[in-house]
């Protein structure tokens, strides 16, 4: 299965140790590198704590005015500057989860994603390793997509 | 790096509409398992040979699909590759990360250089405040 499918990217940054876990940890700081290119992060209100709630909102220009879209999610593993787990889904402004196919992201994208970040001190850089991996997707619709296209790339390998 | 960006993300939305259609995912299917021609690709199902091959035509232009050569035999073959790039929706992350951490690096730069030309001014502006000092004892 396709289910448990992550990227990962590994970076050293020449940054101490304990201002890269700022980078994820404070909504100041997250908010200015998180957008993607031309998004801004109008708001991002971060609970660091277990069980601690996050909403994102991402604002960017398109054809028809600004756009918003807004993410939320859940702090699930602290381990102050080594290691940060938590959730992340697409929601409207109020933090209600929506399915990824009403937002126009691919049939098959999984309703909640996971993201972990490693952290390791290297004396004054940073070895950065962020895992995204999906959450097995429950909603039937993303299911069905995500078995056809498996039964083809079955067939395909065959 | 944005003009390779937007042509994935046209290439995608071909895939997407191709595969919006159970005729054509049909098609897909029966694909999967080995090349045919039009009329074979057609038999199962209740529909005319031209509106079958504009099925085809679609999957083609999504690069789902790829013809033969030859003039009147010109079998149908499945090209997965767009399809693994729709299964993949973590490789569809990966360019947005890369682009983020640019930015974080760029952004930790600023910070730290922000933060020494903040050291030198408050060394600078105590030995201000001592050679005012010792005007004032004076």
């Amino acid at each position: 299965m396709t289910d448990t499918q992550s990227v990962v990217i590994e970076r050293t940054l020449s940054a101490p140790i304990d201002l890269v876990w700022q980078m994820w940890t404070e909504a100041e700081h997250f908010a200015a590198w998180y957008g993607p290119m031309g998004a801004t992060i109008p708001t991002a209100t971060m609970d660091v704590n277990p069980g601690g709630r996050r909403l994102i909102c991402m604002e960017m220009a398109g054809p028809d005015g600004t756009m918003q879209m807004w993410f939320t999610g859940e702090y699930v593993e602290i381990d102050p500057t080594t290691r940060l787990v938590y959730t992340e889904a697409m929601a409207d402004a109020e933090g209600n989860v929506l399915p990824p196919e009403a937002m126009g992201m691919p049939p098959g994208a999984p309703m909640e994603t996971r993201v972990v970040v490693e952290l390791e001190d290297l004396g004054g850089s940073t070895r950065m390793v962020m895992t995204h991996e999906g959450v097995p997707a429950d909603s039937p619709g993303a299911m069905g997509w995500q078995m056809a296209i498996d039964k083809l790339e079955a067939h395909l390998a065959a | 790096m944005a003009a390779v960006a937007a042509m994935d993300e046209e290439q995608l939305d071909e895939t997407f509409a191709a595969l919006a259609n159970s005729t054509r995912r049909a098609i897909l299917a029966r694909l999967a398992e080995g090349e045919a021609n039009v009329n074979e690709l057609a038999e199962p199902f209740d529909m005319s040979l031209p509106a079958i091959s504009k099925h085809i035509k679609v999957l083609e232009s999504a690069g789902l699909v790829v013809r033969g050569r030859r003039a009147q035999y010109r079998p149908c073959a499945l090209d997965a590759a767009p399809l693994r790039a729709v299964s993949s929706w973590a490789e569809q992350y990966r360019p947005v990360w890369e682009d983020r951490f640019d930015r974080m690096g760029d952004y930790l730069r600023t910070l730290q250089e922000a933060d020494h030309e903040a050291d030198r001014e408050v060394d600078q502006g105590s030995d201000r405040e001592a050679d005012q000092e010792e005007g004032t004892d004076r």
